[in-house]
C-alpha cells in the first residue's frame, strides 16, 4: 500500500484522539483537507462556510456507511483521483460556482469517509475515532480557509497555489504508482 | 419551527454530555519492584477504586515466579495497597511483565522497577494498546530517565479532562483582550502549578470527597459568568478575570495532584517528574488556548454569525455540566461514595 494511505493510529489517549492523529497522519486525507479549504478560503468567505457546513457533515455520513457496510473494497483510485482534481483547481485559482464547489465537497466527504469507515474500528455505539477524525477535519477547515480567506499578499496567493500544484503532483505519482502496481 | 426543534434537542444533548463525559479522574494502576535478591523482588501493588470498586485489573508475572508470604493489603482513599514478595527462578530483567484487564478497565499501569544491586529506578507506562512491558536491566534503568511518563501523563490527564477544559473555556469566552487573557491564563497556570506541587509533595492533604464537589461547583459558577457576559452584564469576576482564575487554578491544581499523589512520585527523582507532570499539564492547557483562540479567529474571518442561542451553548454546557456533576460529588460525599 503507498504511503500516503492508511494509518492507523494509537496515541494512548483513547478513540477520540486517535481519530485525530488518524488525519493528521494519513497524508491524503489531510491533503485533501488542506486543498479544499485553500480552494474554499480562495472562493471568500462563503466559499469557507459552504465548506465547513458540508465536509465535516458529509465525512460523518460517509463514516459511518463505511462502519455499517464494512465490506472490502479499495477507494485508493477514487480518493487519488478526487485528491489530484482538488489540487488542480487550487492551482488554478478559479472561482467556482457554489453548487460546484458543493458538489465537489460533498462527493469527496463521501469517498474520504468511506474510506475512513472501512478502516476505524468499529464500534458498538458512537465512534469517538470518526468523531474525531471528524471533528479534526472541522478544526482545519475552519483555520486553514479562514486564513485563505483574508491573505492578501500576492505572493501568499502564489504560495497557495504552488502547495495546490503540490497536491495534484502528489496524488498523480501515487496513481502512477498505483497503475504500475 | 427549526428552532423549536434543535432548541430542546441541543438541551437534552447539553444535559447528557456530563454523563457521557465523566469528570476526568486520573486513575492509573502502580506496580513497584524492588530487587532484594538476583531473583527476588518488593512488589508494591496500587490498584486503583472507581466509585469504591476496585478496577479489575492484575499484574501477570512470568510462570516460574511466585508469590511468596501473605499478601499485606490496606484500604486508602481511592486504591487498595498490596505488599508482598516475588520469588522468581531466573531474574525479571528483560523479561515482560504483563497487565489483565487493562482495555476492559480503560486505564494504565506506571511499573517502576529497581533492579537488583542499583540504586536507580526505571519508571514505565503500561497502556491498554499494549499491556506488557519488558523489565529494564540494571544498565538500562541507568541510561534511560523513565520519568519521562509523567510528562506524557500531565499531558493526558489535562487532555481527557473535560472538567477542567470546560473551566479553560469558561475562562477564554469570558476574556476581551488580550493581555487580560494573558494574565487570566497565567494567573490560572501559577495558581494550579502552586497547589500542585504543594499537593503532590504531601504538604497538603485535601480530601477528595470535598474536593471534588468544589472543583464541580467551580464549573457551574463559571458556566453563570460566561452567561452573566453574554447577557452584556458585569460582575466583579468578570471585570478580573484574573482573581478568579487564581482562585479557581488553586483549586483545581490540588484536583490535578490528588492522582499523582496517590500514585506516589518516585522519591529520587521527586522534584523533576513534578516538573514533567506540571509540564504536561501545561502544554495540553495552552494547545486547548490557543485552538480556542484560532477558532474564535476563524469564526471572525469567515463572517461566520451564530444566532444567539448558539452563542449561549458553550456557557449552557459548561453550566449543564457543572450543576449534573455538583449533584453527582455531592451525593457521593454525603453518602461515602467519593
Amino acid at each position: 500500500m503507498p504511503v500516503l494511505f492508511a494509518h492507523l493510529m494509537e496515541t494512548g489517549f483513547g478513540g477520540f484522539y486517535d481519530g485525530i492523529a488518524h488525519l493528521l497522519i494519513t497524508p491524503v486525507d489531510l491533503m485533501l483537507v488542506i486543498g479544499l479549504s485553500v480552494l474554499a478560503g480562495q472562493q471568500g468567505p462563503a466559499g469557507g462556510r459552504l465548506l465547513l457546513a458540508l465536509l465535516p457533515m458529509s465525512w460523518w455520513l460517509g463514516g459511518m456507511a463505511g462502519q455499517w457496510l464494512r465490506f472490502d473494497t479499495s477507494l485508493t483510485a477514487l480518493t487519488t483521483a478526487l485528491l489530484i482534481v482538488v489540487g488542480v483547481l487550487v492551482a488554478l485559482a478559479r472561482r467556482l460556482k457554489a453548487a460546484v464547489l458543493a458538489l465537489l465537497v460533498v462527493v469527496a466527504g463521501l469517498v474520504f469517509g468511506l474510506a475512513n469507515g472501512f478502516t476505524l474500528p468499529v464500534a458498538a455505539g458512537m465512534s469517538l475515532d470518526l468523531l474525531g477524525v471528524v471533528s479534526a477535519v472541522a478544526v482545519l477547515v475552519l483555520l486553514i480557509s479562514g486564513q485563505v480567506v483574508v491573505t492578501q499578499r500576492s505572493w501568499l496567493r502564489i504560495a497557495q497555489q504552488v502547495a495546490g500544484s503540490w497536491i495534484a503532483a502528489a496524488g498523480v505519482l501515487a496513481l502512477g504508482l498505483m497503475l504500475k502496481g | 419551527m427549526l428552532r423549536r426543534l434543535v432548541l430542546p434537542l441541543l438541551l437534552v444533548v447539553a444535559l447528557m454530555l456530563p454523563r457521557w463525559a465523566n469528570a476526568h479522574d486520573l486513575f492509573p494502576g502502580f506496580l513497584e519492584l524492588k530487587a532484594t535478591a538476583a531473583s527476588d523482588y518488593q512488589v508494591l501493588w496500587k490498584l486503583p477504586l472507581f466509585k469504591g470498586q476496585r478496577l479489575p485489573i492484575a499484574p501477570r508475572f512470568p510462570d516460574d515466579c511466585a508469590l511468596q508470604g501473605g499478601l499485606d493489603s490496606q484500604r486508602e482513599a481511592r486504591a487498595l495497597v498490596v505488599r508482598t514478595q516475588l520469588q522468581c527462578k531466573t531474574p525479571l530483567e528483560g523479561r515482560a511483565i504483563s497487565i489483565d484487564g487493562l482495555a476492559a478497565a480503560g486505564t494504565e499501569v506506571l511499573l517502576r522497577v529497581q533492579p537488583w544491586q542499583s540504586n536507580t529506578q526505571q519508571t514505565l507506562l503500561i497502556q491498554p494498546e499494549q499491556p506488557s512491558a519488558t523489565v529494564p536491566t540494571a544498565a538500562e534503568a541507568a541510561e534511560q530517565p523513565g520519568v519521562w511518563s509523567y510528562l506524557r501523563l500531565g499531558i493526558e490527564h489535562i487532555l481527557l479532562g473535560v472538567d477542567h477544559l470546560l473551566l479553560l473555556l469558561g475562562l477564554v469566552l469570558i476574556v476581551c483582550d488580550g493581555w487580560m487573557l494573558l494574565k487570566t491564563v497565567s494567573a490560572f497556570t501559577l495558581a494550579n502549578s502552586i497547589t500542585l506541587s504543594v499537593s503532590a509533595v504531601g504538604i497538603v492533604d485535601v480530601p477528595a470527597g470535598p474536593l471534588n464537589a468544589a472543583i464541580a461547583l467551580s464549573i457551574l459558577f463559571m458556566g453563570t459568568e460566561v452567561v452573566r457576559f453574554l447577557r452584556g452584564r458585569t460582575s466583579f469576576t468578570l471585570r478580573h478575570p484574573w482573581v478568579l482564575a487564581c482562585g479557581f487554578g488553586l483549586l483545581h491544581g490540588f484536583g490535578y495532584a490528588r492522582g499523582l499523589a496517590e500514585l506516589g512520585l518516585p522519591h529520587h527523582e521527586l522534584l523533576l517528574a513534578l516538573l514533567l507532570f506540571n509540564v504536561g499539564i501545561e502544554i495540553g492547557q495552552d494547545i486547548f488556548v490557543l485552538l480556542v483562540l484560532g477558532l474564535q479567529r476563524s469564526f471572525r474571518q469567515l463572517q461566520i454569525r451564530w444566532p444567539v442561542w448558539v452563542q449561549r451553548m458553550p456557557a449552557w454546557t459548561i453550566g449543564c455540566a457543572g450543576a449534573y456533576w455538583t449533584i453527582q460529588t455531592t451525593l457521593a460525599m454525603v453518602t461515602g461514595g467519593a
